[in-house]
Parts: C-alpha cells; structure tokens; sequence
C-alpha cells in the first residue's frame, strides 16, 4: 500500500516537473533552429530551417510537441547536444558515474560520522565533541564548500605539495567527496544531537535512568530512533544540496560530470542537455526522496 | 539575546549597501602598471591581475550581492504569504492542490532551479534574485501555511469572523500584519543561505560578463593565481562567509 503509493507520487511528480521544465525552456526567447544552424554549421535557408522544425515538431501545438517529446525521452531518444553533436544520452551515459560517485560518496559518508559524533554531543552537552561540533556547524553554513575547496587546494597543493591543483588524478576525487561528507556531518550530527537532547526531557527518559540505566544506554535505547528519524527527514534537504554542490565543485575540480557539462552546454544554449539534466537531477532526488520515505516509514509508522 | 545579534547583521548590510554609492577607486580601471600589488596606503587590498583596485570590487560585489538578498526576500515572502494564506483560507482540495504543487518544486534543488533561470535569462543580481526567490517560495507556502492555519484557531480571529469579517478584510487586518514578522525572520534565517547560492551561481558564470565583479565570480577569476598570488582568492570568499555567518547569526536561536 504504502509503497504503492509513494512510486504513484514520484511519478507523478516526475511528470509535472518535466511538462514545467519543458514549458519553461520551450517559451525561450532565442530560437533553437537559429542556435542549432550556427552551431552545426548549416546553411542558413529556407528549406534547412522548415525541415529542422518538421523534424523538431516545433510547427505543433505545445501539448502534442510535449507528449512527442516524452515518448521519446522515455524510449533513450534524448536529442542531440547541439554544442557536441552527439546524442545527449550518450553524453549523461558517460558523464553520470562520476557525478554519482562524488556526490553519494559524500553523502554516504556522512551519517557514518554523524551518528557517533551527534551521540557523544549529546552524551556530554557543553563538553568538546558538543562544541566542536557546533563551531563545525556554524562553520560550513557560511563558508561556501568552493572556497574551502580552493583553501584546500592551496593549502595541500601549494604549501605542503602533497597533491597537485587541477590535475585528474584521485586526489581531485578526495577533496569534492570529503566537501560533500563535511557539510552534510556537520548538518546531520547538530540534527541528531538536537533530537536526542529533546528525548533527554521527555518524563519517559527520567523514568529509563531510575531503573537504573546509565545515561548513555537510556539515550542509545530510548532516543536512538528518533534521532535518526530527524536525521533522516532532513537527508532530503542535504541530498539536494549536495546536488547543487557537485556541480560547483566539478567545475573547481575540473571533473568532467553532468554538473560541468551543463555549465558547459548552458553557454551555448544547449536545451537538449539541460532539460536532460532537469530530468535526471529530478529522477535521482525522487528516487532518493521516495528511499527517505519508505526509511521513515519503517522508523516510526506512526509518525509517517 | 537575539537582539544583541541583530545589530552585527545591519552593520554587516549597511556595509553591503555602502558599495552602491561609493567605492574608493573605480572598480573597473584597468592600471596594467599596478598588476598584483600589495595591500598598500592607496589599495588598501591591494590589486587583481588588470590592476584593478580589489576593495572596490568587493565593494560592488557587496552591493550586488545585497539585491540579490532584497529580491530573494521579497519574492519568497510575497509568494510564500500568497500562496500559503490562499491554502489557509480556501481548504479541501485546493488547498491540498497548493500544498502538493509547493512540496514537489522543494524537490528540485535550489541550485539547479537558479541555474536553469539564469541560462535562459542571463546572470545579473535581479534575475539571480528572482531565481533564487521563486526557488524558495515551495518552503515558505508550506511554512506561511502552518502559521496562517493556527492564525485561524485563534480566538481573535474566530471573534473577527463570528463579527462578520470574511475574505480580503480578515486576511489583511489579522493574518498578514501577525505573520508578517515571523515570515520575515524565516527568511531572514534562509539569507546565509542565499549568500552563498547566489556566489555558486556567480562563479559558474553561466554566459555571464565575468568583468563584473561578484564574489563568487571573482573567486572564479582569481582562482588562477592560487600558485602566484593566494591572496586575491582570500578577499572574496572572506566576505562571503562573513556575511553568511553574520546573517545566519542573526536569525539563528540555536
């Protein structure tokens, strides 16, 4: 039932997000034939003209062109880069596993640290995991992730020489991934320590330590859970952060994913690609969105 | 507590609207004689690859950067207060209908959605503003939502209807004036944030006029000179995070 329902709402989302995605790039105001014949190098006639907007449907109503549009887009048709000329599936094909590998590694890793760190945080409130924490926090909501990365940069590349700016080598995967990692921590341990702290004065809790239970095992045992319920709420918001991110730190980085393809492809007014990038950027947070709700689910019915 | 904090905040916009009216050298004059000096009497930060006088940059860039703030805030409080009081007021399916529309578009990150609008308008402080902006309204219906619901179970405003006020003349004699303040230190919470969005956008340039001086542009710029000049880097991601974590400050009551 509830899985039912979640799959029917994504795909219900997916839709309305590619019909206002595609509204939106279709009302343009610079025509894409005009864009395609100079970046393509065609004669600019007549005849190319009207057989481009045949062969585009752009001479039919919106709503048909839209649902021609789908259909192929659903069938792996996802035109062709006008920037590159190759098809533009093949492109995000090529382009994707690395994306995916940055931006779920850093995500990934942090609930890993975030647990422990939020649960000593909230073990010894004031104490140095709790205030380290915090700085840490309050750090990485105003430094933006592409300064750092450059302070880094300088740091590691320049003045210690352990690894080298700008070059394609596994260090340019460390960095981004451990940018990603260290916001999301920061965010996701002040989450859990704060639910936790919000257990801590629950009568329920005073009661655990009268029968005789240590502080720590009360908060494991009877906090633990909605802790992680609040964490895992606010994944979505880190997940699409990270998403935004990834595509700065790719372009920092010199890391050839989506994000700097479509930084790329967006100069030279490339709509094939960045609808596909809307399409899949949408699809990837739905899917991890649809993945949060079945976790809350399972966490805390009730509460769903 | 909270109002000691304000203070930093205002002094930190005053500054940022300073760059509007008066910079202490023109930002854009180029000075090839003066490439890469130092902090000095004259150039107080010192100078970029062009000679170009970095404080007054910043200061343009400040100036920039505290429109794009003023349209996030404005359309985001406009949208969201509009949006959100209409699902208030109207109930049922309609209301579930905004609710729904508002929860899909928080899917799509910020980020991407600022990205999309700037390519397909260009990059300049007022269309970065309105991206960002729209891109926050989803949030801020479903916050202006949940407050002009409990606005309603008031009993000031259930003795207001009981009187006969209905409509346009309840919504704007007791919801807006009693959500307004809240609204605005929800979004003012969400100005750090905006910050450091609107110097993403700016250092992925987009077609931009990469002349132009926004922090996160000049980052980009300056980013070539990490071996040679490290400094110029500095400046520009120094007053970002400054701002930011004044702005977060301000609004934060954690």
């Amino acid at each position: 039932m509830l899985p039912a329902r979640i799959t029917l709402r994504t795909v219900a989302s997916l839709l309305a997000i590619s019909l206002v995605a595609f509204a939106v790039i279709s009302a343009m105001p610079s025509d894409p034939v005009a864009i395609a014949i100079r970046a393509w190098n065609l004669p600019p006639d007549g005849a190319t003209v009207a057989g481009l907007r045949a062969q585009w449907g752009l001479d039919r109503p919106f709503l048909e062109r839209y649902g021609a549009w789908l259909s192929r887009f659903v069938r792996g048709d996802w035109g062709i880069s006008f920037r590159t000329g190759e098809p533009v599936l093949q492109e995000f094909q090529q382009r994707l596993p690395l994306t995916l590998t940055i931006a779920l590694s850093g995500l990934a890793l942090a609930p890993l640290f975030a647990i422990p760190l939020g649960f000593f945080a909230a073990l010894h409130p004031r104490g140095l995991v709790d205030r380290a924490t915090r700085t840490l926090a309050v750090f990485v909501q105003a430094v933006p992730s592409i300064w750092l990365g450059l302070i880094l940069l300088y740091v590691l590349g320049v003045q210690m020489r352990w690894i080298r700016p700008f070059t394609r080598d596994w260090t340019g995967l460390v960095l981004p991934i451990g940018l990603i990692a260290l916001h999301s921590l920061a965010v996701l341990t002040r989450v859990y320590r704060r639910d936790l702290l919000e257990i801590a004065r629950e009568p329920f809790f005073r009661t655990a330590l009268a029968k005789g239970l240590g502080r720590g095992a009360a908060l494991w045992r009877h906090g633990h859970a909605h802790a992680l319920y609040a964490m895992v709420s606010t994944f979505r918001a880190e997940a699409s952060w990270a998403v935004g991110s990834t595509a700065a730190l790719e372009v920092l980085f010199g890391l050839p994913g989506i994000g700097q393809f479509l930084v790329e492809s967006i100069a030279a007014r490339d709509y094939p690609v960045l609808q596909a990038y809307v399409m899949v950027v949408a699809l990837w947070l739905l899917v991890l969105n649809a993945g949060v709700a079945l976790c809350l689910a399972w966490l805390g019915p009730r509460r769903a | 507590m909270k109002r000691v904090r304000v203070l930093p905040a205002l002094a930190v916009l005053a500054l940022m609207l300073v760059g509007a009216i008066w910079q202490p050298h023109d930002p854009d004059a180029i000075d090839l004689a003066l490439r890469f000096a130092p902090p000095s009497f004259g150039h107080s930060l010192g100078t970029d690859q062009l000679g170009r006088d970095v404080l007054a940059r910043l200061m343009v860039g400040g100036w920039r950067t505290a429109v794009v703030l003023g349209c996030v805030a404005a359309i985001g409080m406009v949208g969201g207060s509009v949006f959100g009081i209409a699902a208030a007021m109207l109930g049922g399916w309609r209301a579930a209908l905004i609710l729904r529309t508002a929860e899909m578009f928080i899917v799509v990150p910020t980020l991407v959605m600022a990205l999309t609008a700037t390519a397909l308008f260009g990059l300049n402080p007022v269309t970065a503003g309105a991206a960002l902006g729209l891109a926050g309204i989803g949030p801020y219906t479903l916050f202006a939502h949940a407050l002009a619901r409990r606005l309603l179970g008031e009993p000031f405003v259930q003795a207001a209807r009981a009187l006969g006020v209905g409509g346009p003349g309840l919504v704007l004699r007791h919801l807006v004036p009693n959500m307004t303040p809240v609204l605005f230190a929800h979004i003012g919470a969400n100005a750090g944030l905006a910050t450091t969005a609107y110097a993403a956008l700016a250092f992925l340039g987009l077609g931009a006029d990469p002349s132009r001086p926004d922090w996160g542009a000049m980052l980009f710029e300056y980013r070539a000179f990490i071996f040679d000049h490290p400094l110029l880097m500095v400046w520009p991601g120094l007053a970002i995070a400054v701002v930011a974590a004044t702005l977060n400050a301000a609004f934060d009551a954690d």
